[in-house]
């Protein structure tokens, strides 16, 4: 089974999100609330069909959560502790933002995107620049990889020591790869008729479905629970 | 007609629309990499200021080299600002990204994109960008602090943290970014001349 | 003339920053339907004619341009781009570069997409794309995952869906192996019987010379030669050489100079000493699998009995100081064995033995040098003498002189590498690992998109490189390189050792 959700729907889920993630939660019925929320990204992405990420955003998650509420408190100290509770923090902290982006760019594809993009009048250019960069990233994996390949045969991967080289050994050849690579790909994509006058249509026909209102409904649920029991109440 | 395709000259087009999304994803991916060492110590989240404008103005310059029309800088803000929402940093940053954004875009626009003066400055404004990591911090110091505590941070963390970055120090990180965002595009320029100027890429 | 769809008249054309003319009075024409072959050396203008066709040359590569190009009605100069892009397609190069999305779907509908039309329409559009290049088990996945030939099918398949009466094809094949080839020779088969006008400018010949109506050859920017397509196939092989083209008849290197057919399917852990020299390079207990084994407190090494290695050679003899060619088809291991060869996967624990001396883990690195297929990766500094002291322990200038003079880039000792054609780009990878005095040098495809005379470089290079001691392996498509210049073959088959014969 494969549960299609309209991307608008995954953007708002990214909202609520964040602005959650900024109000810490401070009772035990906020954490709840925050736990929850967090469990909704971990059985959508179970529900894609990938496990092994939401295996390990889960695992991590509890780790972080037991972490923090078992051993850690204000009085804590000493660097294995400071350090300890500084990852635990972070990610307790953001791990729910980070996993849902991770779901939300894993499984909208760039044109179902650009679509969505375009229905909220989005501006062209922004849409484009920003399909560009989801591209993107798996691009500067890859030659990052050739080029840290590349380092480690010629052993210059510490750039002897001096930091600067170690910048400079690794942007240079990945900016070189990534301005040839920009290059034709707008030429393949000026080709194919990319910023044309016409109005762009799409085959991902975008609808709210029910599950699409549901989470809508779940999302806002959260997000109000939180500014009431956390600045009202 | 050719009024016409004068006009359309100054418009962005495509090819400018992809080039901004390649360096912003760059630009992305320097960021990340330094952030994950404030993972380490506190004292390390207040040296991005120092950090990234430094590395991250390689790619800048190169950037720089490729913008010819208004608009490209403003939209690298704004992608950056969708970014950072969307990977958990909060959307309290946004208006100063872009605002720093518009500003060095205006700033280098003035200098019809080929001065070099203005292309520093230019740059210099635009690393402001990354103060809006702290952004949380300090909009709320002192329930942040609260929270942080209640959330499980220990107290000698909180307290570097808050040490390093307040809305005291906020001035001086602001005028930090300015400033190595100014040294760093002196020395990306420095580097864009030594590699991709002598092989004949700009 | 009616019948042309393409008129190109006498057209001038200088890359903007180049001083020297690309086309020089230039006129083609080509007609409605007709499949037109553009060949000659690097540099001799194929390109710059297809980027005219498609409206690229004057809209995105500046430069000077005189002259009238005009395609199906449509004055060039005067046209948007995104208006020909129902009209003219066109496949590129490299696989890697020219796809926008992320997912197979998307990027075939991508077209149709942009220029407005109807989903509905867009939909039947893809369905008999689909169904036309059967690429049916394509779809749904991932671009980043394919190999070379798959993009290259998903590229072709994009350009089709938008139906466009011309396609252009730029060195399609560069970067595919054999049956990658013989796969697009099926696909512009296709689309001629579909009457679409053709475009392909190439350099490998032999899978096209059935197809093609007209070939011509363009020399320092100017066609020099025309032929149709029935003179073309009858011209004598000491006219293709004459002429520095590639072969019209190649031998098949997955099946008939390997010998690979039931042979290749030899069980894991044969014994391959079926060479004549023992004093050679032995490789023992290379195993690797890109699936990470599970693990708790240690590692898990890799062995000969696991299920879905990726790479699995128990034992191997590479005979010294010789050319030996890696042959397979894409995806069965051949990039994953040199990488694990030289070191870079740190899971496999490979022993190299050479000259009495045992290599392991990291040590490989010193041993061995590989030269990747995109040479831009290992180019970090900004000259090319700085290129060879970093790889030396200490610098020592007379003999970056000597190494450089050797290769014939001397005279590039101060450009930066990066300004350097790419076989030049090549030749300084080689000159740096010379410097860091690899015993073992690798290469990956060094032959891809290089004309016959570069070829011919390459093939010399390799055989003077052996004869100063060095063994080389080289991992290719090319047949006409293993004739050139290897002396052993040595073909790898779903991760294993097949044959290793020698020529």
């Amino acid at each position: 089974m494969r549960l299609k959700l309209d991307p608008r729907t995954k953007l708002y889920m990214i909202l609520v999100v964040s602005a959650v993630v900024l109000m810490s939660a401070t009772t035990t019925f906020l954490w709840t609330v925050r736990i929850i929320m967090t469990l909704i990204p971990v059985i959508l992405l179970v529900i894609e069909k990938r496990y092994s990420s939401a295996l390990w955003f889960a695992f991590l998650y509890t780790v972080a959560l037991i972490v923090t509420f078992m051993f850690l408190s204000e009085e804590s100290t000493g660097i294995f502790k400071a350090l300890l509770t500084g990852y635990s923090g972070i990610v307790v902290q953001f791990m729910p933002a980070l996993i849902t982006a991770w779901y939300v760019v894993r499984t909208t594809k760039i044109g179902e995107f650009m679509s969505a993009m375009q229905k909220m009048h989005v501006p062209d250019g922004i849409t484009i620049s920003l399909a560009v960069v989801m591209r993107f990233f798996p691009t500067i994996r890859e030659e990052y990889s050739a080029i840290s390949d590349a380092m480690k045969m010629r052993g210059i991967s510490l750039g002897g020591g001096n930091a600067v080289k170690m910048v400079e050994y690794r942007m240079i050849p990945l900016l070189f790869s990534c301005v040839n690579i920009g290059d034709e790909l707008s030429a393949a994509a000026i080709t194919r008729g990319l910023g044309g006058e016409v109005k762009r249509t799409s085959v991902g026909e975008l609808r709210l479905r029910a599950a699409d209102w549901l989470l809508i409904t779940a999302f806002t649920a959260v997000a109000v629970l939180f500014v009431i029991f956390k600045y009202i109440l | 007609m050719s009024t016409d395709t004068n006009d359309k000259t100054n418009r962005l087009k495509p090819k400018d629309f992809i080039t901004v999304g390649i360096f912003t994803a760059i630009l992305f991916v320097v960021e990340f990499a330094c952030g994950m060492l404030g993972y380490i110590h506190p004292f390390i989240v207040a040296s991005y200021v120092v950090m990234i404008p430094l590395v991250g103005a390689v790619p800048m310059m190169l950037f720089y080299t490729k913008v010819e029309k208004f608009g490209m800088i403003t939209i690298m803000s704004v992608l950056l600002a969708i970014i950072m929402f969307v990977t958990g940093m909060g959307f309290l940053g946004a208006p100063l990204i872009i605002l720093s954004g518009v500003i060095a875009d205006l700033i280098a626009k003035s200098g019809k994109y080929k001065s070099f003066k203005k292309t520093v400055i230019s740059n210099g404004i635009f690393s402001l960008w990354i103060c809006a990591n702290y952004f949380p911090v300090i909009v709320s110091a002192d329930s942040y602090r609260k929270d942080l505590l209640d959330g499980g941070y220990s107290a000698e963390y909180c307290n570097n943290l808050f040490m390093a970055i307040n809305y005291k120090t906020i001035g001086v990180l602001l005028i930090l970014c300015f400033v190595f965002g100014c040294i760093g595009a002196v020395i990306g320029k420095a580097i864009v001349r030594k590699h991709f100027e002598k092989a004949g890429i700009v | 003339m009616n019948g042309n769809i393409v008129k190109i008249e006498k057209v001038n054309f200088k890359y903007k920053g180049s001083e020297e003319g690309l086309l020089k009075d230039t006129s083609l024409n080509i007609k409605k339907g007709e499949t037109v072959l553009l060949t000659g050396a690097s540099g001799s203008g194929k390109t710059t004619i297809i980027r005219l066709i498609n409206g690229l040359i004057p809209h995105y590569y500046q430069g000077d341009l005189e002259g009238d190009v005009e395609v199906a009605g449509y004055d060039i100069a005067k046209t948007e781009l995104y208006e020909l892009a129902g009209v003219v397609g066109t496949v590129f190069q490299n696989p890697r570069s020219q796809f926008f999305s992320v997912d197979t779907d998307g990027e075939i509908v991508f077209g149709p997409e942009n220029i407005g039309l109807d989903p509905k329409e867009i939909l039947e559009r893809k369905n008999d794309v689909v169904r036309e290049m059967h690429i049916e088990k394509l779809l749904g996945r991932s671009l980043f995952e394919l190999s070379g030939g798959e993009k290259q099918s998903i590229a072709c398949a994009s350009v089709s869906a938008l139906l466009p009466e011309i396609i252009l094809l730029d060195e399609p094949s560069s970067n595919l192996d054999q049956s990658a080839i013989r796969k697009l020779a099926d696909e512009i088969r296709l689309w001629k019987s579909q009457g679409k006008t053709i475009v392909i400018s190439e350099h490998r010949l032999w899978y096209l010379k059935d197809l093609v109506d007209r070939v011509i050859y363009m020399d320092h920017g100017k066609i020099r030669h025309e032929w149709t397509g029935g003179e073309f196939r009858s011209l004598g092989k000491t006219d293709i050489k004459k002429l520095q083209l590639r072969p019209l008849e190649v031998k098949d290197i997955l099946s008939a100079s390997c010998g690979c057919e039931g042979e290749c399917g030899m069980e894991c852990g044969m014994d391959l000493s079926g060479t004549d020299t023992d004093d050679g390079i032995m490789l023992d207990d290379f195993f690797f699998s890109y699936e990470r084994k599970p693990y708790l407190f240690w590692k898990k090494q890799f062995s000969a009995e696991d299920e879905n290695l990726t790479l699995c050679i128990p034992h191997l003899v590479l005979p010294a100081a010789s050319v030996i060619g890696v042959v397979g088809k894409n995806g069965t291991g051949k990039s994953t064995f040199l990488k694990c060869l030289c070191g870079l996967e740190k899971d496999c624990k490979g022993k190299v033995e050479y000259e009495g001396k045992t290599y392991k883990g990291r040590e490989r690195l010193k041993l061995c040098y590989m030269v990747m297929q995109d040479v831009n990766h290992q180019l970090f500094t900004d000259s090319v003498g700085a290129e060879v002291i970093l790889s030396m322990e200490t610098e020592d200038n007379e003999r970056v002189d000597e190494i450089l003079e050797s290769l014939g880039i001397l005279e590039f000792k101060d450009k930066h590498p990066m300004a350097l054609s790419g076989g030049q780009k090549q030749r300084v990878a080689i000159a740096s690992a010379m410097a860091a005095s690899a015993k073992l040098m690798l290469f990956d495809e060094p032959t891809s998109g290089l004309d016959y005379s570069h070829m011919e470089q390459v093939a010399k290079l390799l055989q003077s490189l052996a004869s100063s001691g060095i063994t080389v392996l080289v991992a290719t498509h090319d047949p006409e390189l293993i004739e050139m210049c290897c002396d052993y073959l040595l073909c790898i088959e779903n991760g294993k050792t097949g044959y290793m014969k020698r020529l």
